[in-house]
């Protein structure tokens, strides 16, 4: 037992330690601007007193008298919980650690960069590219008083891109990231290739009527529907009451075309890990079979209020935060179409790659509004240009229930988090500038 | 040897052309209720540290948790600056700026590092019993209260060497009501500033608003989507400036770009004669006050719009070098994890000379938009969502309304802002402003009434 846990003195305690270490490349306007090296560590400690939780953290990984009186002081005043402590489970381990990643060195990423910006700047000499590149290392060892004692370690490089296109009176911007927890399956080449195809598009601005429109979602616009979705499975959420989800199990609430599953232990996946920021085994979780609600992801403390138990979906985003639900790696069905084949067969829609303001508004309703930051006119299954200052708005659930038209068959992985293909629907209110 | 000894011998030792180092000491605590549980209670301290290299025009940069680390990490930022340096062919300089060796004290009230956690748990506890109580249908609530008291010190080669104690202090009140499946709604209240514990006493009412207008939503109407003859109130009109404007004139997405640059020339007209838009880095008791930023220059009251003309960017020393630009004092990063950039303080559109009945006044058909739930820009295209709104229908403010997004071009919607109120005022809220990843940043955000036409609505 470690020295913060044995001062415990027999209470019970979880301590969460964490190293980063992650080195960011950054271009701006097509020119190597910085280097930066982190090195960061901290310790976060929970404890139960008396039935009472308390939690504190510092970056002081020596001060044990002090993080453990800082918690031992808040769980005098804290919540009196059910919560016990997760005993040492064996489970086989995943894959989450590419020693190729950790040996890339400075330069190595700085060439990554300049070969993508080069690509790039061979399109067009109008574009203005800002990039980024970073690799990142974690050790994470969590240690509990019910005899959880784990390590591993992780890897992730990130790659991301932003282009401006600027004219009097039109900025076009065009955005694309990719991460991996493998170097090899890092997506530059899609990248550059999407990001081509979009500049390719967007050189003719065509205006939008305002009426009901079949719409397009790309895999990196598919955020939009599905982010209420991401809200309305945590487990939180649905104890809580404020998802539309609750009680709803076994019912038929999407198309039947449409299964959802989270998964933590996905070897390779960026969001996988042996084990969750509270020690319990990763696990594939079903949400939503042919259409119908299976289940929800759960923490321990959300698992042990809704009288289940937990998913192994207890996330605290760095050493500061308690743990709370988070989706690990959700994946959605796949489709027999690519998206061409998709907008061929629209006679007028949108494709959608991303929307402003995503996540603002009412989403746990399922309600979105969003102006368009990237999208582009369909016309007699053909795409004639871009569309600007043009809205969309619908309900999330509504859609995806009655109103799907087609998944693709271009599954990929977005925000780090999301395996999505591109999703069609019909029926989305659009407000443009025709009357 | 003490923590500013350890900084000079450490800086002394560097032999890049610049060499800044900034180390942050900070204790929080945060009470968070959520429906009728206490979900977080905490007491957290940290210590961490950022080197900043300038060799041969490039970066380097390296942030560490052990302090003890520091000569050692001062010679890594080094090396990756000299590695930029030869790599780039565009060489980094920094504007000159006047040495500065000052402690800035904070001055609070009631320290609220002196209150109990008993105190601040009872407290937050009985705002949370009124967003609970206060109607059946609200089914659950967030009451969360954070403190956070920062010393920062940045010593740089140049010889500043600045102490900045910087408070923080928020409270976030929020009701979800619900009425079957998918009619939920939320009312929130959402307060930040510069100050002490008195800031988040006797806040019953803004509970009770919260809920309230939680519950009231469940029977409002969406909005109609279509153009609109729109009046925003302060909280909004706030949230857009900084947003949409506030946003465009921050000098580091331009310095590169010629392009961009043009569009942002200064002299020209971006409103009517009564627009005047400011950024201003102290104003007593608010949210975004710094007394020096993150590369030790002073703060300024920045007139961005003056009299409808663009007067001036927000800079850092860098961007302010590369555009003949005097700093502004606008260089600012959240924490020791990073690297400040260009970002805004108290941002706010000047009061003008309209009463609010003025403004009803012949509008046919509208919409009064009321507080922001968020807001995001690219750049010229701009979207935020009001909290709630109602209509206005022949001069006259009619039944609550749901769902109003607004969105639009920013050029053109500042052009359309024909009436400016004489009611202004500032809003510091829970959360902050977001950028190259660095969230939240305390801000601050107000506007007077302001009335704009032909705005595009997207409702349902």
């Amino acid at each position: 037992m470690n020295s913060f846990l044995a001062e415990l003195k027999g209470r019970q305690g979880e301590l969460y330690h964490l190293q980063t270490r992650t080195l960011p490349v950054k271009f701006r306007s097509g020119k190597l601007e910085s280097i930066k090296s982190e090195e960061l560590e901290g310790l976060a400690l929970r404890v139960i007193d008396d039935g009472r939780v308390g939690f504190a953290t510092t970056t002081n990984v020596k001060d044990t008298r002090g993080l453990v009186g800082a918690a031992l002081a808040t769980a005098t005043f804290g919540e009196k919980v059910s919560l016990a402590f997760p005993a040492q489970e064996d489970h086989p381990s995943v894959d989450t650690y590419d020693p190729a990643i950790v040996e890339l060195s400075e330069t190595d990423l700085v060439e990554l960069g300049q070969d993508l910006l080069t690509r790039l700047e061979r399109v067009s000499s109008e574009v203005d590219i800002n990039l980024s590149i970073n690799k990142v290392v974690e050790t994470v060892k969590l240690t509990n008083t019910s005899g959880v004692d784990v390590e591993e370690e992780r890897t992730r490089i990130l790659l991301s891109v932003d282009i401006k296109k600027a004219r009097e009176g039109d900025i076009f911007l065009l955005s694309e990231q990719s991460q991996a927890s493998y170097l090899g399956e890092l997506q530059v080449d899609r990248i550059a290739n999407s990001l081509i195809q979009q500049l390719h598009w967007g050189e003719r601005i065509v205006p939008t009527a305002s009426k009901s429109l079949p719409v397009v979602f790309s895999p990196a616009g598919a955020i939009c529907l599905l982010l209420p979705l991401i809200v309305g499975f945590n487990g939180k959420s649905v104890f809580m009451g404020t998802s539309p989800l609750k009680g709803r199990i076994g019912e038929t609430a999407f198309s039947t075309d449409l299964s959802i599953t989270d998964d933590g232990a996905i070897p390779h996946a960026v969001r996988s890990s042996s084990f969750d920021d509270e020690g319990i085994p990763t696990t594939h979780t079903p949400l939503v079979s042919s259409g119908v609600i299976e289940g929800f992801v759960y923490d321990l403390r959300a698992a042990s209020l809704a009288g289940v138990e937990s998913t192994g979906n207890g996330s605290r985003g760095g050493f500061r935060n308690p743990p709370r639900i988070e989706m690990s790696n959700v994946t959605i069905s796949s489709g027999t179409h690519s998206q061409e084949e998709i907008v061929a067969k629209i006679d007028e829609g949108l494709l959608v790659e991303s929307v402003l303001g995503l996540g603002q508004g009412n989403i746990i309703s399922g309600q979105f509004s969003n102006n368009v930051a990237v999208a582009f006119k369909i016309e007699r299954g053909k795409i004639v240009g871009r569309v600007k200052n043009t809205m969309i708005a619908g309900n999330a659930y509504a859609l995806l229930k009655d109103s799907l038209i087609g998944l693709g068959n271009d599954r990929r992985c977005i925000h780090g988090m999301l395996d999505t293909p591109t999703i069609a629907v019909g029926g989305v209110n659009v407000i443009g500038q025709l009357k | 040897m003490n923590e500013k000894e350890l900084l000079l011998q450490a800086i002394a030792g560097s032999e890049a052309d610049y060499t800044e180092i900034r180390i942050d000491h900070e204790v929080r605590n945060q009470v968070q209720f959520q429906k009728d549980k206490l979900e977080n209670l905490e007491s957290s301290s940290e210590l961490g540290g950022i080197v900043r290299c300038l060799k041969e025009g490039g970066w380097g940069i390296a942030v560490l948790n052990d302090i003890s680390q520091l000569r050692q990490k001062i010679q890594e930022a080094e090396r990756m600056a000299s590695l930029v340096g030869q790599h780039s062919s565009e060489a980094a300089a920094l504007a000159e700026v006047p040495v500065v060796q000052q402690t800035v004290h904070a001055e609070l009230e009631r320290d609220f590092r002196d209150v109990s956690l008993r105190e601040k748990k009872e407290l937050i506890a009985s705002y949370n019993r009124i967003l609970l109580s206060h109607d059946k249908r609200v089914v659950s609530t967030s009451a969360r209260y954070t403190d956070s008291f920062r010393e920062v010190t940045l010593a740089t080669s140049e010889g500043t060497f600045i102490v900045q104690q910087v408070p923080d202090i928020t409270l976030l009140l929020v009701a979800v009501a619900s009425a079957g499946k998918t009619n939920i709604e939320q009312g929130f209240e959402t307060l930040g500033s510069a100050a002490g514990f008195e800031f988040v006493l006797g806040r019953e009412e803004q509970a009770t608003n919260a809920a309230k207008r939680a519950v009231d939503l469940l029977s409002a109407r969406s909005v109609d989507g279509g153009k609109y003859t729109v009046i925003l109130d302060p909280g909004l009109a706030g949230v857009f400036i900084h947003e949409a404007f506030g946003h465009g004139c921050e000098a580091d997405s331009l310095f590169k770009n010629e392009r961009m640059a043009k569009i942002m020339t200064l002299g020209k007209r971006f409103g009517n004669n009564e627009l005047n838009v400011i950024d201003d880095g102290y104003v007593p008791g608010l949210r975004g006050n710094i007394p020096y930023d993150d590369e030790g220059v002073a703060r300024a009251k920045t007139y961005l719009i003056k009299n409808g003309i663009l007067t001036s960017l927000l800079h850092s020393r860098e961007t302010a070098k590369k555009m003949g630009a005097i700093p502004t004092g606008n260089a600012r990063a959240i924490s020791y994890e990073y690297e400040p950039i260009v970002r805004m303080t108290n941002t706010y559109i000047d009061a003008g000379v309209c009463g609010f009945d003025e403004m009803l006044a012949g509008i046919d058909k509208g919409i009064y938009a009321i507080k922001a739930y968020g807001g995001q820009t690219m750049f010229e295209q701009f979207t935020f969502s009001a909290a709630y709104a109602y209509e206005i229908v022949n001069g006259e403010l009619g039944e609550m309304l749901k769902d109003v997004v607004l969105t639009g071009n920013v050029f053109e919607t500042l052009r359309d802002i024909d009436m400016i109120g004489d009611d202004k005022e500032l809003y510091g809220g829970s959360g902050g402003c977001g950028k190259g990843g660095q969230s939240p940043l305390p801000v601050t955000d107000g506007s007077p009434h302001v009335r704009i036409t032909n705005v595009t609505i997207g409702g349902k």
